[in-house]
């Protein structure tokens, strides 16, 4: 380990961003902390007639008014979840084991919604689909952007395997199409498979941009209960909500780093 | 002697079946709405002519400040990143640094945030009662200037760029490291002439990523509602919300950010691939 002046100059520099990321990220939990024990950011007691939404009392506040968004965006995000593998999988395999004219261009195409801003495909879904506005439009929306993610986790996994030669093996023992795919194919992938479910959770479940434009007025997702918050209420109420969101997000996020170990680069429309 | 031949037969027909459900869901998902985009755009209103909306766009000076600066914040942040998160790419794929997977799991966390949530991590921070002025008394507000505009894209393009950056280190073969220094190459000369252009893609494919990014991103804008900024993706968000709607300036925008995220992408595809393809 040679430790010169550019080891230095990252290290420095890759501390400042460990700061950047962890230090708001602690102060929102110690004042979710201090909130839940009645004190103020500035160590006083809080004072304001809204007793209900103070200590603990913020989380039943929250889940009676939210509880019903926190619900929806669990569903959407497991929906997505589950349209995903069932979408993006086969035609994962698809595309790397019998590839057709213009399977190229499928797979590049499917990674676009990437690289477009969330709020003009949001726009353009409901100038194409007005009628639909409303959850199943969201629903959608979160399929746009989270089909990408697993379906190159996907492709990544199966183009480090030799496929010719499990389908050698498993017709030399007498296997169909059908056994090797469900015995040998789909077991080799269950690592990619639950990475790329975590992966569209915590992409669902963070997703605003999409969702705040398809379903305004309506029972909203999360995050966009956390904008209610963060714009009508105090900050006690606010770090509370913020601290669900966490609670949810973190170990999702930290599932996809250690099953992934950092192989799978990520993007996602912020 | 293989019992089912058919299993080692490449089969395309089987290929497009299995890719149908996705075909159909891109197609319905982003062609059907990118089409009624530019259908939406031209609709100028009674009377009005076609190009109605693409020129208030452009010229209505509101707009047309809100689009550059959009582009201008966009690049930066993506410049800014990039060249930051070189670094801990550097050290996280070359395990140049102890405990390296727990700087990487804290690094990655802003992932799933979206600009919202990034937006009120820094008003807790720094805004005018945040965290930091009560303690220190430095920085009261600075969430709602430039500054915290930029630090909030900052914020979120971290994990982005590192672990894009990361992967495409490791590809490069170390032993590189080793010729060079053996050959006398000063740090400075192996860094330029041939970590560079070998990374030269990798880091033009995360430029063009966290300014995509960036240019979508209208919670941070929403939440922290900078005075005198104006950002594209909130004046789209206005012409849609706010009463006097117009769509078609609305679709004409959207069609406007989606063009330059797209542009900026094969633009800077095109300038690596001649050389590296």
């Amino acid at each position: 380990m040679r430790r010169g002046l550019w080891w230095w100059l990252a290290c420095t520099v890759t501390i400042g961003l460990v700061v950047l990321v962890l230090s708001p990220v602690l102060t929102v939990v110690t004042i979710a902390l201090m909130a839940a024990c009645g004190i103020g950011p500035d160590g006083s007691p809080w004072l304001t007639g809204r007793d209900e939404i103070l200590g603990l009392h913020a989380y039943g506040y929250l889940l009676t008014h939210y509880g019903s968004w926190l619900l929806f965006s669990l569903a959407l995000a497991v929906g997505s979840v589950l349209v995903c593998l069932a979408v993006a999988v086969p035609a994962a395999w698809g595309l790397i084991r019998h590839p057709f004219p213009g399977s190229r261009w499928v797979e590049q195409a499917a990674a676009l919604p990437l690289s477009l801003p969330g709020l003009a495909v949001s726009v353009g879904l409901v100038a194409a689909f007005p009628a639909v506005r409303g959850p199943w439009l969201v629903f959608a929306g979160h399929l746009l952007f989270t089909i990408p993610f697993m379906l190159r986790v996907t492709l990544d996994a199966l183009r480090g395997y030799d496929l010719i030669a499990w389908e050698r093996a498993s017709a030399s023992l007498g296997a169909d199409a059908w056994r090797h795919a469900v015995w040998v194919v789909l077991p080799n992938l269950r690592h990619a498979l639950v990475t790329g479910s975590l992966l569209v959770f915590a992409v669902s479940w963070g997703e605003f941009n999409v969702s705040y434009l398809l379903n305004h007025g309506r029972v909203q997702t999360f995050p966009a209960a956390l904008y209610d918050t963060f714009a009508n209420d105090g900050l006690p109420l606010a770090a509370a909500a913020t601290v669900l969101f966490l609670v949810v997000v973190i170990p999702v996020s930290l599932g996809v780093q250690i099953l992934g170990r950092g192989r799978t680069a990520v993007e996602q429309g912020a | 002697m293989l019992a089912d031949a058919s299993l080692l037969t490449q089969r395309p027909a089987l290929g497009l079946l299995l890719c149908l459900p996705l075909v159909v869901l891109l197609a319905a998902l982003v062609m059907w709405p990118l089409v009624q985009l530019v259908l939406q755009s031209v609709d100028g209103g009674p009377g009005a002519p076609w190009w109605r909306a693409w020129s208030d766009l452009v010229s209505v000076p509101r707009h047309r400040r809100a689009l550059l600066t959009s582009v201008g914040l966009s690049a930066a942040a993506a410049i800014v990143s990039t060249a930051l998160c070189l670094m801990p790419a550097w050290l996280l794929a070359r395990r140049l640094i102890p405990g390296g997977a727990w700087l990487r799991m804290v690094l990655a966390l802003p992932m799933s945030f979206s600009g919202l949530i990034v937006g009120f991590l820094l008003i807790v921070l720094i805004g005018r009662a945040g965290a930091l002025p009560a303690l220190t008394g430095l920085g009261s507000g600075l969430a709602y200037t430039l500054t915290g505009l930029v630090l909030a894209y900052l914020y979120f393009e971290v994990p982005r760029a590192t672990l894009t950056l990361e992967s495409a280190i490791r590809t490069l073969d170390p032993q590189l490291d080793v010729a060079a220094r053996s050959l006398g190459a000063r740090p400075w000369q192996h860094a330029l002439f041939v970590v560079l252009p070998l990374l030269g893609p990798a880091l033009l494919a995360t430029l063009a990523m966290t300014f995509a990014v960036s240019l979508g991103s209208f919670g941070v804008a929403l939440l922290l509602s900078v005075r005198g900024i104006a950002l594209l993706p909130l004046e789209l968000f206005m012409q849609y919300m706010a009463p006097p709607t117009d769509r078609a300036l609305a679709a004409a925008m959207a069609l406007t950010l989606a063009a330059i995220a797209l542009g900026v992408g094969v633009g800077l595809r095109r300038l690596v691939e001649p050389r590296y393809a």
